[in-house]
């Protein structure tokens, strides 16, 4: 079937085409940019005057795996405070800070996403984290893997063994639990919590181990470098919410010594301890950092202001956050010598300040850095707020009149020590698609999405322009997921499953004889069932793996 | 892991019969025509040669053997006219699941499992407060004291010690010097011979006295005011020991079935392991390791929390899910005659399961099952990790394993069954 988008005004950064009025064709699933020889288009959508974007993409969503299912049963009250009835087409189930899986893949979709990366897998839930995405409907899906508080990687590194092995082990945990990418989290601190260690700076000595959470930054950064994995090492820094966590967090960035590095949810790591009361932003040092270091990636992870809740790895902090839970609950977990997960439910609110300055910090950093390419419009749902805010966040960043109106709400004494109202920029569509669609397309190697090239995947969304920018992108007027029409007026017209993006780096088997001799002395899983299958994946897990290709391996 | 094909490639194999989730036996093909469990524990070769042996068994409806179709056409014909259908049982897999919340939104159905009375013991507690848990692996390589709650853990899951508690190495600390300590009435019951005799001390307590005993453990542990022989059947001066034991450990693990543990609200209970781990991690590390998912608890309740965003014991009368752990409890449903039909789901356990009621009763079962009474239908289907592939979980709810194929079988797995079934209720919607 060939389907004709007539006439809309295209945004494609990753093409440099800005507002630019041509017509798409939809055939097999692809978007082309001429009608094929002799056929004729049996349906056409007029687009005049509409705005046609790919399909945005979350490269950083907590929405699978066992942290997300914790929060879930923790919260009944989520659940019932926003339930979504069951339709013709759809699924029941709902919730606002932990959504059903059903829920959240609707809603995505509701609003133009088309693909959503899982960013915190550990491997041993890698089959959880796959088969809840696989029931997040619409959407394609993918995860990084958690590496970095694995004993069999801090012994490793403790025998010092070479950077060859280091990258056969990385690269067959790609493999085996079916990512895309590799995360670490609070580098060794997880490790180290379980220890009885309660903080562990960049440059600190683990209790156990013979490293710094600076030597596995560098490793991994290196590993993915030297793999040729798209992805570089997606870190979530030391000091989570600590204040004056600026310095380690600049640490971070050197220690990956030129290395791609993306920093994950770096509000929560911009933090200094001036004023008063010890808390403020340090959004323009780090903003200055990112700016003059251009292997340097980040998201944003931005704050607003409402009920949600928190979701980490970091075990070692959110057991330091618990006091702050609300409602008062906490859970936390200790996990198979691989990580762990805490969550922590918590309500930011306007006139707190250290929540205000968190909200004006976000918008500071994205307003400082200079390169869209290299900026992501992420809430680290749900840890700054639930994904369903994107459409207000990006108002924020593209009206300042608005983000005034809002500044002037917020705690005072947070107002006033934030850059924010001297900020004039305003982000324009261009930029925006480039961060929610062009630029995390590129960044993880996803050279069939992102754009609206010859070729392409035809995951489309088509926006009716409006001054409010939050009204236009909470409601998209059509989105194609591969040329199909899913969602319409912003409800979904026909339920569809997605696939899992993964990523295949070549290794020497030969570690696999050394991770089975580690597992069979010291776990409870042996490598067979370690591992996921592709067959696993399609048949058992329900969501089919697409392979996205490397670059070049380099050597060690 | 996951092939319908060659059993040959499916070493080592998974055993489905305790949420231990050994998954290093084997199968012993030396008679191909009676293959074998090898390895693993006693209920495990008992259960896997029941299942592998069993007689092939065909559908019934009112008493009568029929084909599948029949059987599918008289359920469609209960669920369709049902105005409350319950979903109960629920020993099932991953994909098992999976279509029953399909079919339970579908259908108007309320959720339960057979096991739910122990899984609310343990969620309620995560609900009212939360809690701070361990992993099997993680605990085999870091406690240094092991804190047994109850005298069943060790039957109820049989390769606990080995597999967990006293392995025969560790990564952190020796093995050797881990102390294990017993609460409950061991006297009556022999202690697990697998655990050093030297490194392990019983504190008896009447099963009563549990609740208190965890409590005046919570209030020694945090120098408080309390009297260390407050309560006369257990031994003061054995429990200010234990107080300085727990702050002293570097790793302490407290393992509780709440299986076993069945006084009325043993939540209350179960909360004060919690909350005494908890408070041990002021100063120290602990965690609590519950053991669990025996028949497919945590594995239905796992896939029920994402899909529908609340535990088990939800229902889907309404438009979408509403979750109501007190008042969808199946045995209550079916005694207040709030359900107008039972399907019931037990592909694993092969016991007599199934609640007697008056109401129109469905039975998804193993092929083995024996009733007392015939129900109006009932369809064999496989068991997951015997006659057909699946997923579950293991008690500690972070790793879902794959159970493999290990006999070649013409019983359709639930999933199967329930996906035919919601493709009736939608035809003729």
């Amino acid at each position: 079937m060939l389907i004709k988008l007539s006439g809309g005004t295209l945004i494609d950064p990753a093409n440099g085409i800005d507002g630019e009025v041509r017509d798409l064709y939809i055939h097999d699933g692809r978007i082309l940019h001429e009608a094929p020889q002799g056929e004729r288009p049996q349906k056409t959508y007029d687009l005049g005057g509409k705005l046609v974007m790919a399909g945005a993409i979350d490269l950083h969503t907590h929405i699978g795996g066992g942290k997300v299912n914790i929060a879930r049963a923790m919260l009944p009250d989520d659940q019932r405070s926003h339930p979504r009835e069951r339709t013709a087409l759809t699924r029941s189930g709902g919730g606002h800070a932990a959504p059903s899986t059903l829920a959240a893949g609707y809603r995505y979709a509701e609003m133009g996403y088309t693909s959503c990366f899982e960013p915190a897998i550990i491997p041993t839930n890698a089959r959880q984290a796959h088969m809840e995405m696989a029931d997040t409907p619409m959407v394609d899906t993918g995860g990084y893997a958690m590496l970095g508080n694995d004993d069999l990687l801090l012994q490793l590194m403790s025998e010092g063994v070479s950077q060859e092995v280091i990258n056969d082990y990385v690269a067959w945990t790609l493999h085996a639990t079916q990512c895309i990418g590799i995360k670490t989290v609070n580098p060794g601190g997880i490790s180290a919590f379980k220890f009885n260690a309660r903080e562990l700076d960049i440059d600190e000595r683990h209790p156990h181990y013979p490293l710094r959470p600076r030597d596995i930054v560098r490793t991994l950064s290196r590993a993915l470098a030297e793999l040729g994995v798209p992805h570089p090492l997606h870190v979530h820094a030391s000091n989570l919410g600590v204040p004056g966590n600026h310095s380690s967090t600049l640490a971070t960035i050197e220690a990956a010594e030129g290395f791609p590095i993306h920093l994950t949810h770096i509000q929560f790591h911009a933090y200094g301890t001036e004023g008063d009361r010890k808390f403020s932003s340090a959004g323009a040092e780090i903003a200055e950092a990112v700016n003059h270091r251009k292997n340097v990636s980040i998201d944003v992870g931005q704050v607003m202001f409402g009920q949600t809740v928190t979701i980490s790895g970091d075990t070692m902090h959110q057991h330091a956050n618990r006091s702050h839970a609300h409602p008062r609950k906490w859970t936390c977990m200790d996990i198979e010598c691989e990580a762990g997960c805490g969550v922590v439910p918590f309500r930011y609110k306007d006139k707190n300040f250290v929540n205000a300055l968190q909200w004006a910090i976000g918008l500071e950093l994205f307003l400082m850095v200079d390169d869209p390419w290299r900026v992501f419009l992420t809430t680290d749902h749900p840890n700054g707020a639930p994904f369903t805010s994107y459409p207000h966040l990006i108002r924020l960043l593209m009206d300042r009149t608005f983000r005034n109106e809002q500044l002037a709400q917020i705690n005072p004494d947070a107002a006033a020590m934030s850059l924010l109202g001297s900020l004039e920029r305003q982000y324009s569509l261009y930029e925006i698609a480039i961060m929610t669609r062009a630029a995390p397309a590129r960044i993880l190697g996803l050279a069939d999405r992102g754009h609206l090239g010859a070729g392409a995947r035809a995951d489309i969304t088509v926006y009716r322009p409006s001054d409010d920018a939050e009204r236009m992108f909470g409601t998209p007027m059509l989105v194609f997921k591969d040329g199909q029409v899913v969602v319409e007026e912003g409800r979904i017209t026909a339920p569809v499953k997605g696939s899992t993006q993964v990523i295949r780096p070549e290794y020497d088997r030969a570690i696999e004889q050394r991770i089975g001799k580690w597992l069979d002395r010291y776990h409870s899983i042996g490598m067979a069932n370690f591992r996921i299958s592709d067959e696993e994946m399609a048949e058992g897990i329900g969501s089919p793996v697409e392979i996205h290709a490397c670059r070049p391996r380099s050597a060690a | 892991m996951w092939s319908t094909a060659a059993r040959e490639a499916l070493q080592p194999i998974t055993c489905p019969f305790c949420g231990l989730l050994c998954d290093d036996l084997t199968l012993d093909t030396t008679d191909p025509a009676q293959p074998r469990l090898a390895g693993g524990c006693e209920r495990a070769r008992t259960e896997s040669t029941r299942a592998l042996t069993q007689a092939s068994a065909h559908c019934l409806v009112d008493g009568a053997v029929v084909g599948l179709e029949t059987a599918l056409t008289r359920c469609a014909e209960r669920l369709s006219q049902s105005q409350a259908p319950l979903l109960a049982g629920l020993a099932t897999d991953v994909n098992g699941m999976r279509a029953a919340l399909a079919l339970a939104d579908g259908c108007g159905a309320t959720l339960d499992h057979m096991g739910g009375d122990a899984l609310f013991r343990n969620l309620l507690v995560v609900q009212d407060g939360g809690w701070l848990t361990t992993t099997l692996t993680e605990a085999r390589n870091r406690a240094d004291l092991v804190l047994l709650v109850g005298t069943e853990c060790h039957t109820r899951f049989p390769r606990l010690v080995e597999r967990v508690l006293a392995p025969p190495e560790a990564l952190f600390g020796e093995v050797a010097e881990r102390h294990y300590v017993l609460l409950g009435p061991w006297s009556e019951t022999a202690v697990p011979s697998d655990l050093p005799r030297d490194r392990t001390t019983v504190v008896e307590a009447p099963k009563d006295q549990l609740a208190n005993l965890g409590s005046l453990l919570r209030g020694l542990v945090a120098g408080r005011p309390a009297r260390a022989d407050a309560i006369p059947a257990v031994d003061g001066a054995q429990l200010t020991a234990l107080a300085e034991q727990l702050l002293q450990a570097s790793y302490a693990v407290v393992v509780w079935s709440a299986g076993e543990l069945a006084a009325p609200h043993a939540e209350l209970e179960i909360q004060t392991w919690v909350e005494l781990v908890r408070d041990l991690n002021e100063t120290t590390r602990a965690a609590a390791l519950p053991l669990a998912g025996t028949l497919g608890d945590i594995t239905t309740n796992q896939v029920c929390t994402w899909q529908s965003g609340y535990p088990l014991r939800t229902s889907f009368q309404h438009a979408g899910p509403s979750y109501d752990p007190l008042l969808n409890r199946y045995q209550d449903l079916l005694a207040r005659e709030e359900a107008d039909c039972l399907l019931w789901i037990d592909a694993v356990s092969g016991e007599q399961s199934v609640p007697a009621t008056s109401i129109p009763t469905l039975i998804l079962g193993r092929a083995d099952m024996s009733f007392e009474r015939p129900p109006e239908v009932f369809i064999p289907v496989g068991v997951p990790g015997i006659h057909h592939p699946g997923h579950w979980y293991r008690s500690d709810a972070a790793c879902p394993l794959p159970l493999g194929q290990l006999r070649d079988s013409d019983l359709p797995s639930v999933a199967q069954v329930l996906g035919q079934l919601l493709e009736r209720l939608r035809a003729q919607a």
